[in-house]
C-alpha cells in the first residue's frame, strides 16, 4: 500500500496547490447595466449639416405682399373652396398659445387658430367652416406645394428662401428668436451655449439660426416643438431656441424654465399660400386688414398679452 | 470435450472481462506499478474470452453474459428514454407552454396598452375609466408574464437579453405615459409630446423586443413538441437487436441440443416482445396526441395570437392617425396592410382565413368565424370614419373611433373582433392541454413497466442459459 498512500499524499498536495493559487474572481455584478439609453422624441436627431438663410437673408423684401382684394370672383380659388363646404388649413396642434389642441374640450386653441378661423369667416360667413390639418413645421411648404392644405397658419416666418417656393401674406405678427434654458441654468443667451445642445424643429428657420450662431451649438431637431420641451425637461438637451412666442407657451406649461437673452432674430410670420394662387394670397391681405382693425387685438389680448406684454398688429407692406 | 474453464455454478457465469483463470503466474504486485497492471488489463481480458470461446460451456457462458448485458442495457436505456419523454411532456403541459403563453400575453397587453393609451389621448375632459383601467390591467398583466417569462430565459441569450429589454423600458413607458397625463390634465399640449415619445419608445423597442421573445419561445415550444414526437431510435434499435439475439440463441441452442424449447428464453422472448408491443403501441398513440395538440392547440393559438396583434396594431394605427389630425397617412398604410395581413384583401384570407380553414371541426371554429365577421365590420367603420375626417368632420371621425357604446363604431367593431379572438385563443390552448395530458397518460407505467419487462427478461436468459450449462456438469 505505500506507493498508493504515496500518489495520495502527492494528489492532496496537488488539490491544495491548486485551490490555494489563482484569483478567486469577482463577484457576480447582478445588474450589469452601464449606461441608460434615455427615451426620445420620434426622429429626434442630431443636425451636423444645417444650411443657412434663417432671419438673416436679406436678398430680397420679404416684407412686400400682393395688395389686397377681398372680392370673391367665379371661378376663382375662394370660390372653388366656398363650393367644397371647408377651409383646408396647416396649423400646429402642439405649439401652446399658438396652435395648440386644448386636452380638456379636443378643440384646436390659440392665435394661429383665430386667424386660420378669421379667414374662414370671411369666405363662409362661419369660423367653424375649416378643416384642420396639423403639420409638422417640415412639412408645410410641401402641403402647400401638394395642394393638401389652402393655406398656412403655423408660426411660419417669411424668408426670402421659402418664397422661392411659396406666396405669402403680409406680416401679421413679428416675433424674434430668444433662449429657454432651466432656472437655475447660468446661460444668458445664445453666445453662452457653444458645444451645447440646443433644440429646434426641423426645418425651422430657428434651426438654421442656431446652426449659425457663433460659438456653434449641437443643433438637435425635433418634430414638433413641444418635442423640445420634452428633452428640455428630461434634461437632454441644454436649451430650446426658437421664436420668444413659441417660448413663452413652453415656460407657460413649466415653472422651472427661464427665458433668457435679447431677441437676436426678428421672424416675420405670414400666412403660407401656395405660389400659383395671387387671388388667395391678396383675399387673405384682404382679410388681414379687417383683422388688424379689432379681431387681432381681441385674439393677442386672450393669448400673449399676460406673457408677452402689450403689443399692435405690425402695419402691412405691399408691392 | 475439455475445458480450461472450470464450469462453476450455481449462479451467474463470471462475466469474462474478470481476471480468467488460471491466472499466469503471479509476478511479485509490488515491484509494478498499479498503472502497468491496468494497462494490460484490456489485452488480458480479450485473450481471457478467446480462450474461453473455443468451448461450447465458454461459448454459452459468453452468450449469456451477452444477452444479459443488452437486457440490461436496454431496459436501462429505454426506461429512461420513456421517462424522458414522459418528462418532456410533463414539461410542455406545466412549463413550455405557460412559458410561450406568458411571452404571448407580454406581447399582447403591451400592443394593447400602446392602443389603449392613444384612444385615451383621443377623448376629451378626463381619461374615460373604462380605457384608465383597460391601461392599468394591461401594465398588471404585462409585467406579470414578464416575471413569468423571465424565470427561464437564462438557457437562451437571446431570450435573456429580450427579457432584459423589456424589464429595462417598460417602467420608462408607464413613467412617459403618466409625466403626458400629468401634463394632460393641466390642459399642457407637452403631455401630447410625452404620449408620443412614449409610443415611440414602445413601437420601436419595447414591441420589438416583445415579438422577437415570443417567436423565441414558441419555437422552442414547437421543437419541444418534436422531441416529444420523434421515434426513440436507440430504444428501437436495442430492444429488436435484443429480440433478434434472443431468437438467434435459441436456434443455435436447437441445433447444438435438439431440445425445441427452453423456458427461461421462451419468457425472456416474450417479455421483450409484450414490452415492444406496448412502447410501440403507447408511443404511438402519445406521439399523434401531442401532434394534435400542436397541429390544432398551439399551432391555432399562435396563428390567432399573430392574428389578435395585427389587429391591435391596426387599432393604434387608427387611432393614432386622428391624433396625428392631418399627418397620419403612413399610419393609414399600416393599417391597410395590417389588416390585409389580418383577414386578406378581400375579407376572406389573411392570418384569419387560414385559421377558419384550419380551425374546421374544432371548437374554436365558431369564435375565429365571427372574428372574421367583426373584422369585415370594423374594417367598413373604419372606411366610414375617414371618409368623416376626410371630408372635414374630425369630431365624427373621433366619435367613430372611440365611442364603443353605439353599435356601429369602429370601437365597438374592434371590441368584438378582439373579445372573439381572445375566446378562440384560449380555445386552441384547452385543446393542446386535452390532448397532451392525454398523450401523457398514455405513457402511465410504460417506463416501470419496461424496466420489469427487462429484468424479467434478464432473469429468463440467465435461467435458460444455466440449465443448458449444467448439463455440461
Amino acid at each position: 500500500m505505500t506507493p498508493t498512500k504515496r500518489l495520495g499524499v502527492a494528489l492532496s498536495a496537488l488539490a491544495l496547490l491548486i485551490a490555494g493559487c489563482g484569483s478567486p474572481g469577482a463577484p457576480v455584478d447582478p445588474a450589469p447595466v452601464g449606461s441608460v439609453e434615455r427615451p426620445q422624441p420620434a426622429n429626434a436627431a442630431v443636425e451636423n449639416d444645417v444650411e443657412g438663410g434663417g432671419a438673416g437673408d436679406t436678398s430680397c423684401d420679404p416684407t412686400a405682399s400682393l395688395p389686397p382684394n377681398g372680392a370673391i370672383e367665379s371661378g376663382s380659388t375662394m370660390d372653388e373652396i366656398r363650393d367644397r363646404g371647408y377651409l383646408s388649413v396647416g396649423v400646429d396642434q402642439n405649439t401652446f398659445l399658438f396652435g395648440f389642441r386644448n386636452p380638456t374640450t379636443g378643440a384646436l386653441e390659440g392665435f394661429d387658430i383665430d386667424i386660420a378661423r378669421e379667414v374662414a369667416r370671411e369666405i363662409f360667413g362661419d369660423p367653424n367652416a375649416v378643416q384642420f390639418r396639423a403639420i409638422t413645421s417640415a412639412q408645410r411648404i410641401p402641403a402647400l406645394q401638394n395642394g393638401d392644405v389652402d393655406i398656412v397658419v403655423r408660426t411660419f416666418s417669411i424668408t426670402c428662401e421659402r418664397l422661392e417656393d411659396i406666396s405669402f401674406s403680409t406680416v401679421y405678427y413679428i416675433a424674434g428668436q430668444k433662449v429657454l434654458v432651466d432656472k437655475h441654468s447660468t446661460v444668458k443667451g445664445i453666445q453662452d451655449l457653444g458645444g451645447k445642445r440646443v433644440c429646434a424643429a426641423k426645418e425651422s428657420t430657428s434651426l438654421k439660426n442656431i446652426a449659425a450662431a457663433d460659438p456653434k451649438p449641437v443643433p438637435v431637431s425635433v418634430d414638433d416643438w413641444s418635442d423640445c420641451l420634452v428633452m428640455l425637461q428630461q434634461g437632454q438637451v441644454e436649451a430650446v431656441s426658437t421664436d420668444d412666442t413659441i417660448l413663452a407657451g413652453m415656460a407657460e406649461q413649466d415653472p422651472t424654465v427661464k427665458i433668457v437673452g435679447e431677441r437676436f432674430t426678428d421672424e416675420l410670420y405670414g400666412i403660407g399660400v401656395p405660389k400659383e394662387n395671387e387671388d388667395m394670397v391678396r383675399f387673405v391681405n384682404a382679410v388681414l386688414e379687417r383683422v388688424r382693425g379689432g379681431a387681432w387685438q381681441q385674439s393677442y389680448n386672450r393669448w400673449l398679452l399676460e406673457r408677452l406684454g402689450p403689443a399692435g398688429p405690425p402695419a402691412p407692406n405691399y408691392q | 470435450m475439455t475445458s480450461t474453464v472450470t464450469p462453476r455454478g450455481p449462479g451467474v457465469p463470471a462475466p469474462p472481462a474478470q481476471p480468467v483463470p488460471p491466472v499466469p503466474p503471479e509476478e511479485p504486485r509490488g515491484a509494478r506499478s498499479g498503472l502497468a497492471w491496468l494497462l494490460e488489463l484490456p489485452g488480458n481480458a480479450v485473450r481471457g474470452i478467446t480462450r474461453s470461446a473455443a468451448t461450447t460451456p465458454g461459448r454459452l457462458s459468453l452468450i449469456a453474459t451477452g444477452l444479459i448485458v443488452l437486457a440490461l442495457l436496454t431496459g436501462v436505456i429505454g426506461t429512461v428514454s420513456v421517462q424522458n419523454r414522459a418528462n418532456t411532456i410533463d414539461d410542455l403541459i406545466h412549463h413550455r407552454e405557460p412559458l410561450a403563453a406568458s411571452a404571448q400575453e407580454v406581447y399582447r397587453s403591451l400592443s394593447d396598452a400602446d392602443a389603449t393609451a392613444a384612444s385615451a389621448f383621443l377623448s376629451t375632459g378626463s381619461e374615460p375609466p373604462e380605457l384608465r383601467e383597460r391601461y392599468a390591467l394591461d401594465i398588471a398583466k404585462a409585467g406579470a408574464a414578464l416575471a413569468r417569462a423571465a424565470s427561464d430565459s437564462g438557457g437562451v441569450a437571446e431570450a435573456a437579453r429580450q427579457v432584459e429589454i423589456l424589464s429595462q423600458q417598460l417602467p420608462v413607458y408607464t413613467g412617459l405615459v403618466e409625466t403626458a397625463r400629468a401634463n394632460n390634465r393641466q390642459g399642457f399640449p407637452a403631455g401630447a409630446a410625452y404620449l408620443r415619445e412614449a409610443s415611440e419608445l414602445m413601437r420601436a423597442k419595447i414591441l420589438p423586443a416583445a415579438q422577437e421573445l415570443y417567436e423565441i419561445d414558441t419555437d422552442r415550444l414547437a421543437e419541444e413538441q418534436d422531441d416529444a414526437t420523434g421515434v426513440p431510435w436507440l430504444t428501437a434499435l436495442l430492444v429488436l437487436g435484443l429480440l433478434g439475439a434472443l431468437i438467434g440463441t435459441q436456434i443455435h441452442l436447437k441445433r447444438k441440443t435438439n431440445r425445441v424449447f427452453n423456458v427461461g428464453l421462451v419468457v425472456a422472448t416474450v417479455a421483450v416482445g409484450i414490452a415492444i408491443l406496448w412502447s410501440a403501441a403507447a408511443l404511438t398513440v402519445q406521439s399523434v396526441l401531442v401532434s394534435s395538440g400542436g397541429s390544432d392547440g398551439t399551432e391555432q393559438s399562435d396563428l390567432l395570437v399573430r392574428a389578435r396583434i395585427a389587429a391591435l396594431q391596426a387599432r393604434a394605427d387608427e387611432t393614432l392617425t386622428l391624433v396625428a389630425r392631418g399627418g397620419g397617412e403612413s399610419y393609414q398604410e399600416e393599417y391597410t396592410q395590417l389588416m390585409g395581413r389580418l383577414v386578406g384583401e378581400d375579407g376572406n384570407g389573411g392570418l384569419l382565413g387560414e385559421a377558419a380553414d384550419r380551425s374546421e371541426g374544432l371548437p374554436s371554429a365558431g369564435h375565429v368565424d365571427s372574428a372574421i365577421t367583426h373584422a369585415t365590420a370594423w374594417r367598413e367603420a373604419h372606411a366610414e370614419l375617414r371618409e368623416l375626417d376626410g371630408s372635414g368632420n374630425y369630431d365624427g371621425a373621433v366619435q367613430m373611433a372611440i365611442d364603443g357604446s353605439q353599435d356601429r363604431t369602429a370601437a365597438a367593431a374592434f371590441n368584438r373582433l378582439d373579445q372573439e379572438l381572445a375566446a378562440a385563443i384560449e380555445s386552441g390552448r384547452q385543446s393542446f392541454l386535452d390532448d397532451t395530458t392525454n398523450a401523457s397518460r398514455a405513457l402511465v407505467l410504460l417506463a416501470p413497466g419496461f424496466a420489469v419487462l427487462a429484468v424479467i427478461a434478464a432473469l429468463g436468459i440467465t435461467l435458460g442459459i444455466r440449465e443448458r450449462l449444467r448439463e455440461y456438469r
